[in-house]
């Protein structure tokens, strides 16, 4: 039967379809798609939606706007997105290296909290001197972050249990017992979280003078730089980066060519759990400096759905956290200035991240709908 | 003693309900992590449906009540039908689609409660006040020892809830959709083979999840709170889902496991209390279902029968 494909199916095909870098366009398809919901949205409540759209960009920082502040400028602005960038590049890279290996990491914020509160109690509170008190927080984050994550895959392999189950169960123990320890003893009166931690500790500085402008300075940014060319360097161009990939696409297969399943599931995990506490030390001892009782960051919980929007590879991840987090620090400046809710750029995140999700059913539609014309 | 059975009960039996939800969803194959979603999302439903009808009806706040439930209901329904688009039509990752759904869920009712309250109600606040629920004493039950505590000062949503709760197992257990639900989990192509269509059983299981957990939901917030606030996700549909995996994903077991949460819990709060300690010793008591589930699960797991086809995307 001859039918050529209507307008929409090729407009489609063209978007989605096989063919050159068709992961990174069905990514900027559902980034669209979710754009034009959330200009349905902005409509509807009687906004212009590319004046507000303007305006989140100009608050993160990417366009100028009409007027600053003294000592603040387009530039202070940038500093202060990649400031709170920072800890979802980590957290993003933690799960899309587990997710690599078919493991699904949903501890980031658990292991973030963790990691966060150790480094508090342990340098955060100290009267080391900065120069060395800063990587000791590096360095903890690391580590106890790694611990974590070698728990979870040393009970995947050996108890064969569901990592997602044993990953809910570590959110909430962790939540607690940290809650418990901060409330009982490193409590602010005032504020009702942890006491913040010393200047000398934190991985931001803020207020920083630099040129007349007071700056905000992650000095953890350009780690989580190198950290995604290392990590993606490992992955695409190192033995265990293949076995680990192996591992993920198929196991049985990988223990039956002789692949040390278990050892690379916990050396996956490894990774991933140190990565995620990186995310937590330059949170909790960053962008912000105490730990709030009983919530676990959603930063950690949004991360899963970044590193999925960003195809799970490590440069994918980098550029998907940074538009999530565009979305994050614009807002207050557009709720102000469009008199819209604040709530509303969390909302046009998750219809984003809703969009993601199916994006391997726009890519499985546009590949049939490619062969049939083919068949034509 | 009277106090740790009132308050266990109190919180057990919602727990309860919305690992049904959960064993609705994963019987028929499909991962539920959106559970938390879906029970803040239907609460959020109930507490709209509440402060709109309050001035519609007037008088009759019973009505009002229960009538808030069915739409908590209605609510946990609607949301878990975008999950069941994504799972079962879109073929996404059921754990992702889940974790994606609740984050949709605290994004769209933090939105929708500010929005809402600004224009209609036309004061700025994220919360909607509810009624306290309606508790009864049973007049001669509730005079036997220790047992009677099961009748005094019982909120009336508990028996409800129970009633719900017996009929989901008839139809699970013992009718012949419930055993295609339970078929889909385990074989789906059995199912498909035998004639039935294994796309709309599982996206009537998922619906089914969301109404229940949605009810559970609103159930928190009446007891809890007596608000609905953005308080509501307090990871209790987290717990549920340990529940249901603790009673290894049959009803009959998942009840026990939740009175074992609900009265670990009242009883922690309870020992606290009596020794006087500070009210943050209660976040040590909290971590005990957590980790009684994981210790379990270290020794059980290999044994633990999770459906056999979970997760599962079926074409």
């Amino acid at each position: 039967m001859l039918k050529k494909p209507n307008l929409f199916k090729r407009i489609f095909m063209i978007c989605c379809g096989p063919g050159k870098h068709q992961l990174l366009r069905v990514s900027l398809f559902c980034i669209f798609l979710s754009l034009l919901a959330g200009s349905v949205l902005l409509l509807l409540l009687g906004k212009n939606p590319f004046e507000a759209y303007r305006s989140i960009l100009q608050g993160a920082g990417i366009l100028p706007k009409t007027r600053y502040a003294g000592k603040k400028s387009q530039l202070t602005d940038f500093m202060s997105l990649l400031n709170y960038t920072t800890p979802m590049i980590f957290a993003a890279l933690s799960v899309a290296v587990a997710l690599k290996s078919g493991i699904f990491n949903i501890c980031v914020s658990g292991i973030m909290v963790f990691s966060g509160f150790i480094a508090t109690i342990l340098v955060g509170y100290s009267s080391l001197a900065p120069i060395i008190a800063k990587p000791l927080v590096v360095l903890i984050g690391v580590v106890a972050g790694g611990l974590i994550g070698v728990l979870i895959g040393y009970l995947r392999h050996r108890f064969n249990m569901n990592e997602v189950v044993v990953a809910i169960m570590l959110n909430y123990i962790i939540s607690y017992v940290v809650s418990f320890f901060i409330q009982t003893r490193f409590v602010d009166p005032i504020t009702r979280q942890s006491v913040e931690v010393g200047q000398n500790a934190r991985l931001t500085l803020f207020d920083y003078p630099i040129m007349n402008l007071k700056m905000e300075i992650n000095l953890v940014f350009p780690l989580a730089l190198i950290t995604v060319f290392l990590i993606r360097y490992f992955i695409t161009r190192t033995r265990f980066g293949f076995e680990l990939q192996a591992v993920g696409l198929n196991s049985k297969a990988s223990n039956y060519a002789g692949i040390n399943v278990g050892k690379t599931v916990i050396t996956t995990m490894l990774i991933s759990g140190s990565l995620a506490g990186l995310a937590g030390v330059s949170y909790y001892l960053g962008s912000n400096a105490s730990i709030q009782p009983r919530v676990l960051p959603a930063l950690g919980f949004d991360s899963i759905a970044v590193a999925l929007l960003g195809n799970t590879s490590a440069i994918g991840s980098f550029f998907a956290s940074l538009l999530v987090m565009i979305f994050d620090s614009g807002t207050t400046y557009m709720s102000s200035r469009m008199q819209v809710l604040r709530e509303i750029a969390a909302l046009i995140t998750s219809i984003l991240l809703l969009f993601s999700a199916i994006g391997i059913f726009f890519r499985a539609l546009a590949n049939r709908y490619a062969r049939e014309v083919e068949e034509v | 003693m009277d106090s740790i059975i009132i308050e266990g009960i109190a919180f057990s039996i919602p727990l309860f309900i919305i690992a049904i939800g959960g064993i609705y969803s994963e019987g028929s194959g499909v991962i539920n992590l959106a559970l938390e979603g879906l029970l803040g999302f239907g609460a959020f439903a109930g507490g709209l449906s509440y402060a709109l009808l309050s001035s519609v009806i007037t008088g009759n706040p019973l009505l009002l009540i229960y009538a808030s439930l069915a739409f908590a209901m209605v609510g946990g329904a609607l949301l878990a039908s975008l999950h069941a688009l994504m799972c079962i039509k879109f073929k996404a990752n059921q754990v992702i689609s889940g974790v994606v759904i609740n984050m949709l869920s605290v994004a769209l009712t933090a939105f929708l409660a500010n929005q809402i309250n600004a224009s209609v109600f036309g004061q700025p606040s994220n919360k909607f006040l509810l009624e306290i629920f309606p508790k009864v004493t049973v007049p001669l039950l509730s005079k036997i020892p220790i047992l009677g505590a099961l009748f005094t000062d019982l909120y009336t949503f508990v028996p409800i809830i129970v009633v719900i709760a017996l009929i989901m197992a008839y139809i699970l257990y013992k009718t012949p959709f419930g055993m295609h639900i339970r078929a889909c989990g385990d074989n789906p192509h059995a199912v498909a083979a035998a004639g039935g269509n294994v796309m709309k059983i599982r996206f009537i299981s998922v619906l089914v999840s969301g109404a229940l957990a949605g009810l559970g939901g609103m159930c928190f917030a009446y007891s809890i709170s007596t608000t609905f606030s953005p308080n509501i996700y307090m990871g209790f549909g987290y717990l549920a889902i340990a529940a249901y995996i603790f009673g290894s994903w049959k009803i009959s077991r998942t009840f026990l496991a939740c009175i074992l949460f609900g009265f670990a819990r009242s009883a922690g709060y309870v020992l606290v209390q009596k020794l006087e300690l500070p009210s943050s010793y209660g976040d040590l008591v909290l971590t005990l279902p957590y980790i009684v589930t994981l210790v379990l699960l270290l020794f059980f797991s290999s044994k633990t029968k999770a459906p056999r086809a979970l997760g599962d995307v079926y074409e």
